[in-house]
């Protein structure tokens, strides 16, 4: 385990970069605002996300297995405008690591 | 002025494929003059490339294509199907509700203003609109808000 890097940095990605994962990187803000963990949260399309260095990183299922090992954190969310979803996925994770 | 982004919505039985539904939603923007002609095409080849992750939440999928592609301005419409089609989602298939929307260079904006509108339930507003005026109105609502 290691420190939480501060902030943290957090990549969204869905398939284009743009509409979705901007949905979801703000869905991603209100929950790591909401469990006090200070973000830096940039939104991507799956191919810049493989090279873009990156702490943690969520998206959908289907996207993920080809960023395997791209971020210390990985976590897959269906529902990209739910909250409480995506905290019950990110806390866990976090977790795991040491950095909640 | 936001209170003149145009608004669209349509309700539908049933369409053939995702493809259908996908383009009835993105033609309703180039009906609005949001969307130039090749916008619907491009918001289905954004799939098929991408994959189907523009179901974003259970139900509702998000169309849209590159900013540089063919849009004109900010505009909001919405395909609401009695029969939802499948896109291939793994968890949010099947979908009733086609949201589409064009942003002009204005896409940080208009994606704020539907993402909240998403959380806040706008997708379960459209299912028990009433017609498709009352339907325009919640989308009224939304790029009030832009």
């Amino acid at each position: 385990m290691s420190e939480r890097p501060d902030p943290l940095k957090v990549l969204a990605v869905c398939g284009l970069g743009m509409g979705t994962s901007l949905i979801l990187r703000m869905t991603a803000e209100s929950v790591l605002t909401r469990l006090g963990i200070a973000a830096q949260v940039d939104n991507t399309d799956l191919s810049t996300a493989r090279s873009t260095e990156a702490d943690v990183i969520v998206g959908q299922g289907m996207h993920m297995t080809e960023l395997e090992g791209a971020a210390t954190v990985i976590v897959t969310v269906d529902d990209f405008v739910d909250e409480s979803a995506l905290e019950a996925r990110l806390r866990p994770a976090l977790a795991e690591v040491g950095w909640l | 002025m936001s209170a003149s982004i145009p608004v669209s919505a349509g309700f539908t039985d049933s369409v053939s494929d995702w493809r259908e539904g996908t383009r009835a939603a993105a033609e309703r923007l180039v009906e609005l003059g949001t969307a130039g002609q090749g916008y619907p095409g491009s918001c289905v080849a954004s799939v098929e490339e991408h994959g189907p992750y523009i179901v974003l939440t259970p139900g509702v999928a998000l169309v849209h294509a590159q900013a540089e592609e063919g849009q004109t301005r900010e505009g909001l419409a919405v395909v609401r199907l009695g029969t939802p089609v499948a896109f291939g989602h793994p968890t949010n298939d099947p979908v009733d509700v086609l949201l589409a929307f064009s942003s002009g260079g204005n896409h940080m904006g208009m994606i704020k203003a539907v993402a909240t509108a998403l959380g806040g339930g706008l997708a379960d507003r459209i299912r028990g609109a009433a017609d498709e005026a009352q339907a325009e109105q919640q989308l009224a609502e939304v790029v009030a808000h832009v």
